[in-house]
């Protein structure tokens, strides 16, 4: 066996491979077929599915009642990388500057909220944001800067703010990665042939970093689309996104075939919408 | 009217925290020269090429380029364009859009740009490479997109900074001369940054030797080399032989006294050395030569030393053969002898031998 193994290295590649392809075809492509198949069966009355094949489901996706919960998604995710990038940029650009010493702490530093849990840092949110009783509007109430609380929670405004809060060290994380590998010299070099430090960074610095952006950008945008947590407590329960819609199929209205269309169609656009962004920086990198 | 030099650097200091990099140096380069920064790494040269290029600016002194001072100056505002040790070539543009970058940047109009980057295309030898990252191309095909890149925009001073360390020896040699040569055609003032002094020898018109911040020695090749100003300029450049002696006398002649008592002239010594210090006698080994002892005059001539010993260990390195030779007081020298005696003996391992030569080589320096 060990003789044969050393003769075909390809045998020991695949060797490797088995265990993780095995773990992916199982618990990645099989969910994935089923949510493919379901959404294309009727409901069953208890959750489950009927075995009978049908379009109402991706009809009903299209529904203006549901369709503008998918269209306010979107509007969401993109803000939100948007925000994060526009916020993101300039840390990773700051973090890939510091000295080679430092670097790694400021990296530690911006993974450490990471430590604790998720749900637990969006319902602190809630006792900043909450419109009569947040600690903002009350402060600034309080101190009479404003006679009326601002509009800070259940909004669109306190998704964003969640989701921006949540996401901003995995779009920092790419983009320092990107420019910590930029040659300091590349600048220099521009520099040294007439270009103003604008310059440098318009033809040098950003566009070497375009891969980073683009993989934070990613980064952000997929799970900002499909968040539910973060709307679900900041949402005040009036602002809902997709994501809250297709856990309310499979756990509450016990409609699995519509909770699969409505992933389907969200997987579709997302994949679209990453296309059309991969071309679109590609040529931003090809023009600069 | 004093005279305007390409380059001029009036006691600049450079000081990164503690560490002074460049401590007062001054220099003068010429219009149209050759000039070499030499010295061993962190010795401050290539601090001072990034000084001159404004990478980095002097913690006091001044820094002129064609008469005009520079102060703060940004480098996109000097004169002068670089060529980096790594190249630093583009890596997300062509070999075309990399020569172009500095004519964008100032904005010349586009046909002008497009002959004139065909033109630095043709005279570094690669015009088919104009569509081609910089990945695709070998070292040296990189190196000559740097050299053209910058050489497109026509700067008064050209600074390269080690530009050929990164080839192999072959390479390196055969672009020495294609960058001498290149030098020569455009006119521009070179100034180059190199640790490698037959590099620095075979290409300058004028090298300064530096150490420590600090410039030892400002000449050209055959004076840095038969002249040289301080130990470590001796030692630094080519091989030496250092004697350990004490000074005698330094006027009218220079005489010093050799560990074994044995008096001899020289031809030069250093400034700051007084009567009774002690030093070192410089010579080269190629200087010195190998007598039998019945071969010493009767009445030798007061400009030949004739020192005896015995030899201790031989190296053929083929045009000639490195005799060391062990003075009467322990002392060893090498003496380099060419390979070009016919039918005499070669000296053996233990043979008596008196080394000679001429006090007009012999410089005596500080320890």
């Amino acid at each position: 066996m060990a003789e044969r193994l050393r003769r075909h290295p390809e045998l020991q590649a695949w060797l490797v491979l088995a265990l993780p392809t095995l773990f992916l075809l199982v618990f990645f492509m099989a969910p994935l077929v089923i949510v493919f198949v379901y959404s294309f069966l009727e409901r069953g009355k208890y959750g489950g599915v009927e075995w009978v094949f049908t379009l109402d489901n991706i009809r009903r996706v299209f529904d203006p009642l549901y369709f503008k919960t998918f269209l306010r998604s979107f509007y969401i995710a993109i803000v939100t990388t948007i925000v994060t990038l526009i916020l993101g940029y300039p840390l990773a650009y700051f973090i890939a500057k510091s000295p080679p010493s430092r670097r790694n702490a400021l990296v530690f530093a911006l993974m450490i909220p990471f430590w604790t849990n998720f749900l637990i840092r969006t319902y602190a949110w809630l006792t900043l944001l909450r419109t009569h009783t947040g600690l903002i509007n009350v402060t600034l109430m309080n101190w009479g800067i404003i006679s009326h609380p601002l509009p800070l929670y259940g909004n669109d405004f306190a998704i964003i703010l969640g989701l921006v809060y949540g996401w901003l060290p995995v779009m920092v994380l790419p983009i320092y990665a990107a420019l910590e590998r930029l040659d300091e010299s590349l600048l220099e070099a521009a520099r040294d042939l007439y270009a103003s430090s604008y310059k440098a960074f318009r033809k040098v610095t950003w566009p070497l970093s375009i891969p980073g952006v683009v993989a934070g950008s990613m980064l952000v945008f997929i799970p900002s689309l499909g968040a539910f947590v973060t709307p679900a407590i900041l949402g005040g329960g009036k602002t809902l996104m997709i994501g809250n819609i297709i856990s309310n199929q499979f756990l509450g209205a016990h409609d699995w075939p519509f909770g699969s269309a409505l992933s389907m169609v969200m997987m579709i656009a997302m994949l679209i919408a990453t296309l059309i962004y991969f071309r679109w920086t590609k040529k931003s990198e090809l023009m600069s | 009217m004093t005279e305007t030099y390409a380059v001029e650097l009036r006691d600049v200091v450079k000081k990164f925290g503690d560490v002074t990099a460049v401590n007062h140096v001054s220099l003068q380069i010429r219009d149209g020269e050759f000039f070499s920064l030499l010295g061993p790494s962190g010795c401050g040269k290539t601090t001072t090429l990034r000084m001159i290029a404004g990478f980095e600016m002097p913690t006091s002194g001044e820094i002129y380029i064609q008469g005009e001072r520079q102060g703060y100056r940004p480098p996109n505002k000097r004169p002068v364009n670089t060529v980096f040790q790594n190249y630093a070539l583009f890596p997300h543009m062509t070999v075309e859009e990399n020569i172009a970058f500095g004519m964008e940047m100032q904005k010349v109009p586009k046909d002008e740009i497009k002959r004139r980057v065909d033109e630095a295309l043709a005279m570094v030898r690669l015009s088919g490479m104009a569509k081609r990252k910089p990945k695709q191309l070998s070292g040296g095909q990189q190196q000559r997109i740097a050299l053209a890149r910058a050489l497109v925009n026509r700067p008064k001073v050209l600074l390269l900074d080690e530009p050929l360390g990164a080839l192999d020896l072959k390479l390196r040699k055969a672009m020495q001369i294609e960058l001498k040569a290149l030098q020569e055609e455009v006119g521009i003032t070179f100034i180059y940054v190199t640790h490698d002094q037959e590099e620095a020898l075979t290409m300058s018109d004028r090298i300064a030797v530096m150490n420590n911040g600090i410039v030892h020695q400002v000449g050209g090749p055959e004076d840095i080399y038969e002249h040289p100003a301080d130990r470590f300029v001796a030692d630094f450049i080519g091989e030496t032989n250092f004697i350990p002696v004490k000074v005698v006398s330094l006027s009218p002649e220079i005489v010093v006294e050799l560990g074994t008592g044995q008096k001899v002239k020289a031809g030069w010594a250093e400034e700051g050395l007084t009567v009774g210090d002690k030093a070192v006698l410089s010579i080269r080994p190629e200087k010195m030569d190998l007598l039998e002892p019945q071969e010493v005059p009767q009445t030798p001539s007061e400009a030949i030393a004739y020192v005896p010993g015995t030899v201790t260990h031989l190296v053929y390195v083929g045009t000639d053969t490195r005799h060391t030779v062990a003075l009467g007081d322990g002392t060893e020298v090498v003496v380099r002898l060419q390979n070009i005696y016919v039918g005499e003996e070669p000296w053996e391992i233990g043979e008596t031998a008196v080394v000679t030569w001429n006090a007009a080589h012999a410089r005596i320096l500080k320890e």
